[in-house]
């Protein structure tokens, strides 16, 4: 499972505050705490005005980088900023994200075509976010019409097919997982995304419902996913759901992130 | 760090693509097939003494011994026709109405990396079966019984009587399973008790020497 760890992000107040601040320290140690609870990448997202955010990216990357390796997801609603942030990298990450909205793919696309950059790719277009499967899969289409004009390999996108509020979806998430299942039969080596925690919006109790949600979506394809690795229940959930579909031959994995630390009793 | 003890290390940490590299390197550097075999047995004896102590997890075990496997694979053309490196035969099986056989695997997976050739009979083994691979191999230096049900203890019990009947003295017996105590092993006549596979490889290496 690829773990996208969000931490680092401007809309969440206590980062907010650090990066208005200039609370450094604040910021490497969450880059840290998140590589060692195995992060895959470290996601970074700037959450401010305009005309600061690709100077704010730049302080925020770079800080990141002065306390780990792990690959960095830069992380902007603007992919111009996108564009821009991550030639900050030291080594290829991950672009969070393209849509099909306005020109963002002709923005970023180009710019990691012969690169080993991987990219998130929402499947929204300029009319929104599509109700049905069909729709969404026409999305998926001209996306991958898309990277294929630019020779960027299925294996490169990470795709997310944009869950919705649970307490107001008529079908639970059958929707989103028959995209990810048709998704997958078509592009084996694509990989699925999403966030974990719009789905529980204004429920009680909500990470039960974002720790099911997982376990299902990873049922039907999903192998990367937008999460706090801070969170020890749900990274434990996330290596049981791997070992139960078969991915993780005599459970080392499991073992193995238990002995890290990375799940149960905190040692 | 010697190429020896890197072979152990690897063993230990069940590494089953890097053991027959490892191995072909220490034979390269004129270490012999035996040395190399018993680093391995001590290496998967330091894994059943681990697993006792609850320190690692059943795959953790497994994945060990199929490391040696793969290392052993290597070593055999060196050492066939060498009866010398060979603790002996262990006979084992599950008692009759019993159909367990996960426990039973383990032990048989422990015993065989202490050095051990193993005949595996299965599950549901009727005591006849015991005897009749006991007579076709005379040379059998243990038989393992099996049981995990309270149930099929009497089936064990009449199993050790049934062998012993034979009046042969050249092998042990040994019992486990989840019911069976020291006690009754004592007091249906078997030669040992162990609670658990890494304890019973112990045991099988100390009966035999």
């Amino acid at each position: 499972m690829i773990i996208i760890g969000e931490k680092i992000n401007g809309s969440i107040p206590s980062v907010g505050k650090a990066i208005a601040e200039k609370n450094g320290d604040f910021i490497r140690h969450l880059a840290k705490a998140q590589a060692e609870a195995g992060a895959t990448y470290i996601d970074v997202c700037a959450s401010v005005e305009e005309s600061i955010e690709v100077d704010t990216m730049r302080w925020l990357i770079n800080l990141v980088q002065e306390v780990t390796d792990t690959p960095i997801a830069v992380d902007s609603p603007s992919a111009r900023a996108c564009a821009e942030a991550l030639t900050f990298c030291n080594k290829p990450g991950l672009v969070n994200s393209v849509s099909m909205e306005g020109d963002k793919v002709d923005v970023i696309f180009p710019v990691i075509a012969d690169t080993k950059w991987e990219c998130i790719a929402l499947l929204s277009d300029d009319t929104g976010i599509p109700r049905t499967a069909e729709k969404r899969l026409q999305v998926f289409e001209a996306l991958m019409k898309k990277a294929k004009e630019y020779n960027i390999d299925p294996s490169r996108l990470h795709i997310d097919p944009l869950v919705e509020m649970l307490c107001t979806s008529e079908d639970g998430i059958n929707t989103i997982t028959d995209v990810m299942k048709t998704i997958k039969a078509q592009y084996p080596t694509i990989h699925i995304t999403g966030g974990a925690s719009n789905i529980s919006f204004n429920l009680p109790v909500r990470r039960l419902v974002n720790q099911s949600f997982i376990v299902l979506a990873m049922n039907a394809g999903m192998d990367s996913a937008i999460v706090d690795p801070l969170n020890r229940d749900l990274m434990g959930m996330i290596f049981a759901a791997e070992a139960l579909l078969g991915k993780d031959e005599f459970c080392m994995e499991y073992i193995g992130a238990y002995r890290k630390g990375i799940f149960g009793p905190a040692k | 760090m010697s190429k020896i003890q890197e072979i152990s290390t690897a063993v230990e940490t069940g590494k089953s693509k890097l053991v027959p590299t490892l191995v072909q390197e220490a034979l390269a550097e004129g270490n012999k097939a035996t040395d190399i075999l018993n680093a391995m047995i001590n290496a998967m004896g330091v894994v059943g003494d681990k697993f006792s102590a609850g320190e690692i997890y059943v795959p953790e075990m497994l994945v060990a011994a199929r490391a040696m496997q793969k290392g052993v694979e290597v070593l055999k053309p060196l050492l066939a026709g060498d009866g010398s490196v060979s603790l002996g035969l262990c006979i084992i099986g599950t008692v009759a109405g019993d159909l367990h056989d996960i426990g039973k695997n383990l032990v048989a997976i422990m015993i065989e990396s202490a050095g051990f050739e193993v005949i595996d009979l299965g599950v549901d083994v009727p005591a006849d079966k015991f005897i009749e691979t006991i007579k076709a191999h005379p040379e059998v230096k243990i038989v393992a019984c099996s049981g995990l049900l309270t149930t099929t203890m009497p089936a064990m019990q009449e199993t050790v009587r049934a062998i012993r009947a034979l009046g042969l003295t050249g092998f042990k017996i040994m019992v486990g399973g989840a019911p069976i105590t020291a006690e009754f092993a004592a007091e249906i006549g078997a030669d040992a008790y162990t609670p658990d596979a890494g304890a019973a490889a112990v045991k099988a290496k100390e009966l035999v020497s």
